[in-house]
């Protein structure tokens, strides 16, 4: 479906996960207005993985990103020093500690750190759409012939809000109650051209509907020392907000003459928000396009909900357990604050990981 | 790829906050009015502000733009549905230039028809004028940009230009050699006024370093493509050599937009310039260069 003759590929996904764990039992514990509420069994997180604070770990948003970086560059072909461009998609853009960076961009600090001494940069900020919103312009960028290759890399101190979050909740209706789902982590992606149909990009059309673009704001808290997310779940997830995406996705395969079980995919991965929003995501995708949904990846019971690593996460997890297939076709279906919605189809083959 | 329409918004009401959200929807109205357009004709709007109120790091600044400006509000209630899809892009001063690099690659592979650039910082507490250390003023910029039939107009290749210097140890900003600016967010001492708090960082022979890089990468462009610098009007990398108005701080990304408008509006000058050329230079980190021949001047 492209409407130029080069198309991009995932040609290599890295990770960086923090090895401490902290229960969902056990973060509910920090948050003494929940009472008894049953935090995993309404999301469906058993666990997830945090930062080491201490800044020697290594473990702040810039330091899990660059591992992350440097773990996809090491089962990619291409080096630092041949990447054109490196985009940072961190939402939580800490470094030297607890330095929360508005410039220069991250992306400049790790190109740097990654060696990648001629490639452009810049930071994309897009909620937990931004890595699928990096490689949507890095697909568009290569497509267009304006470069041939890049990294898209996002490290997240997203249990930042999670810690306020415990502090300062009174019950579970409060809008910090999402803040409890998420997870820290850090995820890379390397594309450049095709050279085949076995690895390629086949389309990543994104879409932002600015009328819920208040419906979850991210910035420091007034009440204690901290930064916090406030959400309205209830409306952000409705029903009709989870529409969207197949309306839309629906309208672009029609515009090309196609329709989403003519499309053929094996595998889904939605946004981890948590199991049950999987689902019901799932079931929408479903009843909207009138055919079954494929099979359905998530490691959002393991990780939380990880923001903008989390498709890239998912599917890197996946083939490398082997729990995915090679050769297969891929749709991400992002679902973010602004709200960012849309769909990447890739089939997968030959990828690092 | 042209520009079609520019525009821009200042901070004017002091008994109000200022809002990166407001000036960017001001400075963005003021384009689609100029082209006379219908803000469902935007379908990629790109935000390339650093600086914003209440530091807020989610939803991107453009989709609230977006909501402010009454694009593409909800896919499925419009009649006629327009989809645009809209992000926040930042590095430092050269966002406007790295906005008209995805530009160019969203436009020339179809993905929208036109494009909305936003450039807005303001104090995060809402006035620049009351932090004496802050270096920037509150005032956004905005350009509406869309393919041009005429091959010869538009913009050139964005081209960046590495600074030179020892890399960066791991995780840790080096202000003393490669960076020399830092804007940040000190979490770890903000208390419950990190609403409200930020912290510009500039190394010394900031400026000297500045035009260093600049200098030699406006060099290399002009002979790389072939430029007559002679007959090219150069827009940065300091708002004051451009003839902008600097008493309310420095604008900071929106300075392109502003020099732009400058230039056009000094266009009937005896000393005709055949083009301009954009130049940039992020917190040290490196020198951006775009060159730009309008349709009509």
């Amino acid at each position: 479906m492209s409407n130029t003759r080069i198309s991009s590929r995932i040609e290599a996904l890295g990770a960086y996960l923090p090895e401490t764990v902290l229960t969902t039992r056990e973060l509910s514990g920090e948050a003494p207005g929940l009472g008894d509420v049953d935090v995993e069994r309404i999301t469906g997180i058993e666990e997830r993985r945090v930062h080491d604070p201490d800044p020697e770990a290594g473990e702040d948003s810039f330091g899990m990103a660059l591992a992350a970086a440097r773990d996809c560059l090491a089962a990619s072909r291409h080096r630092a020093a041949d990447l054109d461009i490196v985009i940072s998609a961190s939402i939580t853009r800490f470094t030297d500690g607890g330095r929360f960076l508005f410039e220069p961009s991250f992306a400049a600090l790790l190109a740097r750190a990654l060696g990648a001494r001629s490639a452009g940069h810049f930071d994309v900020s897009n909620a937990c759409a931004g890595m699928m919103t990096g490689v949507h312009l890095l697909d568009r960028m290569i497509r267009s012939g304006a470069v041939s290759n890049g990294l898209v890399v996002s490290g997240e101190q997203a249990t930042r809000v999670a810690r306020t979050a415990a502090r300062e909740l009174t019950d579970s209706y409060d809008p910090q109650f999402a803040s409890l789902s998420v997870g820290d982590s850090a995820a890379a992606v390397v594309l450049d051209r095709a050279t085949d149909g076995a690895d390629r990009i086949d389309y990543v059309e994104l879409m932002t509907c600015s009328a819920y673009s208040h419906l979850c704001m991210g910035m420091p808290s007034d009440r204690s020392e901290g930064i916090a997310l406030y959400t309205d779940n209830r409306k952000m997830h409705d029903r009709e907000r989870l529409k969207l995406w197949p309306r839309f996705h629906s309208d672009f395969l029609t515009k090309n003459g196609r329709d989403f079980a003519g499309e053929e995919f094996d595998y889904i991965i939605q946004h981890q928000v948590g199991t049950r929003f999987i689902d019901y995501a799932n079931m929408t995708g479903s009843q909207e396009f009138g055919t079954p949904m494929p099979t359905s990846l998530s490691v959002v019971e393991r990780f939380g909900n990880t923001a903008t690593t989390s498709h890239f996460l998912t599917l890197r997890e996946h083939l490398r357990a082997g729990t995915a297939r090679r050769g297969s076709r891929f749709l991400l279906v992002p679902a973010a604050s602004g709200v960012v919605t849309g769909a990447l189809s890739a089939t997968i083959t030959n990828v690092g990981v | 790829m042209v520009i079609t329409a520019a525009g821009t918004a200042a901070h004017t009401d002091a008994a109000t906050p200022a809002s990166a959200v407001d000036l960017a929807a001001r400075a963005a109205r003021d384009c689609l009015a100029r082209a006379q357009l219908a803000p469902s004709a935007v379908g990629v709007l790109i935000n390339v502000g650093v600086y914003r109120e209440s530091n807020t790091f989610e939803p991107a600044v453009a989709a609230l733009v977006q909501k402010e400006v009454g694009i593409n509000l909800d896919y499925i209630a419009d009649p006629e549905p327009a989809a645009c899809f809209s992000l926040d892009l930042m590095n430092g001063a050269s966002g406007v230039l790295n906005a008209v690099q995805a530009g160019q690659a969203l436009l020339d592979t179809a993905s929208a028809e036109r494009l909305l650039i936003t450039a807005a910082d303001v104090h995060p507490g809402g006035s620049a004028s009351r932090d004496p250390h802050y270096p920037y003023a509150d005032l956004a910029g905005a350009l509406l940009l869309e393919r041009s039939a005429d091959p010869d107009a538009g913009f050139g290749p964005v081209r960046h230009y590495a600074a030179d210097g020892p890399p960066a140890a791991d995780g840790h900003l080096d202000t003393e050699g490669y960076l020399d600016t830092e804007g940040y967010l000190d979490t770890g001492t903000m208390g419950t006024d990190g609403r409200s708090l930020i912290t510009v960082r500039r190394a010394q022979g900031h400026e000297r370093r500045t035009a260093g890089l600049a200098t030699a990468a406006v060099a290399d462009y002009a002979t790389r493509y072939g430029l007559d610098l002679d007959r090219t009007r150069v827009i940065g990398p300091h708002p004051a050599a451009d003839g902008l108005d600097t008493t309310a701080g420095e604008p900071h990304t929106a300075a392109p937009v502003l020099g732009y408008l400058r230039a056009l509006a000094e266009r009937d000058r005896p000393r005709r310039h055949e083009r301009l050329l954009f130049v940039t230079v992020a917190a040290g980190a490196g020198a951006t260069c775009v060159s730009y021949r309008p349709e009509a001047w």
